[in-house]
């Protein structure tokens, strides 16, 4: 299944609602990095609320997510994991492969933290 | 007493201990209990009866020339009520049919006696009597043949095992039973999640942390930042005894889980002697943000959340012009 992504100002949201196949994690990186060029995007929000289970391929997708983005110039934040799904993930030993990710707790924390950054950035730009 | 606690326990006692038919067929067979002591049993049924009477006042005479035992009868009404419930196990014994329904019985009589707290030494006495009462009868009863008393007496004594077993295992497993809520109960207790500020929490840690312990821990934790929208908790371990690698490597994940879900975990308390032994240990603490003590600790979680705090004259001279 697509995730739709959407714009909102200048950040972009990709919520996933169910399960994704492989396939479907590498279509949303490239998703998500194409059109942070097209509408000069300053940040990316992953919204994984939805997700039960996150296997090392799927924490291996989000950290390429979030370094394909970078490289185009938006930060990403990963939002809503879950308590259970946090601690499985801590178990299986996959938080080592999550270390450079942003995370927040939801949407609205998400957009808080990033419009943290993007403030600070400008302000060090000036500074510069 | 007895009666009105009987109501209340539950049906299947053989479910809960997990007593199932194979484990009652094993017992059986390593007390060597077979369809020879059933038919030796009740063979014994009509001589039982006979004798019921006497043996149970005996005993009776017996358990009440006792301090404790008289202890257990404030009233007459209930010895005689006991007596009658004795008899019939008494003769119960000699029936045959010793099956589930059999073993539940036993269970169930197991548990009543361990709530009106019998001690074993009485529980266990009164098997003893029983079975030297019974010897005596039994040779009274085949003066000729005491081969064949023994025999019967051998039968009984198997039987009265398997019982006996049945009776202090209800024992040990409603004292187990309670053993195990107190200690759920001590370790809820002893890990509270506090918030401190908006989206500050604060976890004091106390005493010995296992795994068991550091999963409940996290759990709790975890759970409580999203109840609480918290994005920074203080973890303070001034009250954990002792650290090695495996309790640190709790601590780890702990802080990993939380930061998950954008939580940033500031760990406070570290002792020298657990900074000593954390560095011999070679365990690499360096992704976790520590500060020497919980005050430390909090001044950080304040700066990471963009919180400061001001004596209340300061911010008035400060208001004052100058």
């Amino acid at each position: 299944m697509a995730v739709p992504i959407l714009r909102q100002g200048s950040y972009l949201i990709a919520s996933v609602q169910s399960e994704l196949t492989d396939a479907d994690w590498v279509q949303l990186g490239d998703g998500l990095a194409e059109q942070v060029g097209r509408h000069r995007s300053r940040g990316v929000i992953v919204d994984v609320t939805a997700l039960e289970v996150m296997d090392s391929f799927a924490a291996r997708a989000l950290s390429t997510i979030a370094s394909m983005t970078r490289l185009r110039g938006a930060e990403t934040v990963i939002v809503g994991i879950q308590p259970e799904v946090a601690f499985a993930m801590v178990q299986l030993g996959l938080a080592p492969t999550l270390v450079h990710i942003v995370t927040a707790l939801d949407l609205d924390d998400g957009f808080a933290l990033l419009d943290r950054r993007t403030r600070e950035d400008a302000e060090g730009g000036r500074g510069g | 007493m007895i009666e009105r606690a009987e109501r209340a326990i539950e049906p299947s006692l053989t479910q809960e201990m997990e007593i199932t038919g194979e484990e009652i067929e094993r017992r059986k067979a390593f007390l060597e209990f077979g369809d020879e002591d059933v038919e030796r049993l009740m063979s014994m049924n009509e001589l039982a009866q006979q004798y019921a009477d006497s043996v149970i006042e005996a005993f009776y005479r017996h358990l009440l020339s006792f301090e404790e035992g008289r202890a257990f009868f404030p009233d007459p009404a209930l010895l005689e009520r006991v007596k009658r419930k004795q008899k019939a196990y008494f003769v119960r014994l000699t029936q045959g049919n010793y099956g589930p329904q059999y073993v539940e019985d036993r269970l169930r009589i197991g548990l009543l006696h361990e709530r009106i707290n019998l001690p074993t030494k009485l529980y266990l006495g009164m098997y003893n009597f029983y079975l030297r009462t019974v010897a005596s009868y039994l040779l009274e009863a085949y003066p000729q043949d005491s081969k064949k008393a023994f025999g019967l007496f051998l039968s009984l004594l198997k039987l009265v095992f398997l019982d006996i077993n049945l009776a202090i295992d209800t024992y040990i497993h409603k004292r187990e039973r309670t053993l195990r809520l107190q200690q759920e109960a001590i370790r809820e207790i002893s890990t509270p999640v506090l918030q401190l500020r908006q989206g500050l929490l604060i976890l004091p840690i106390i005493g010995v942390v296992d795994s068991l312990r550091a999963l409940q821990l996290t759990e709790q934790l975890l759970r409580t930042i999203r109840s609480n929208r918290a994005r920074v908790v203080v973890m303070d371990i001034t009250g954990v005894p002792v650290v090695d690698s495996k309790v640190a490597n709790h601590f780890i994940q702990t802080v990993e889980a939380a930061r998950l879900m954008g939580a940033t975990v500031i760990l406070t308390g570290l002792s020298p002697a657990i900074a000593r032994s954390l560095v011999s240990l070679g365990v690499d603490l360096s992704r976790i943000r520590t500060v020497g003590d919980l005050q430390g600790g909090i001044e950080e979680a304040d700066h990471l959340l963009g919180y400061r705090v001001v004596k209340g004259e300061e911010l008035d001279a400060r208001a004052r012009p100058a």
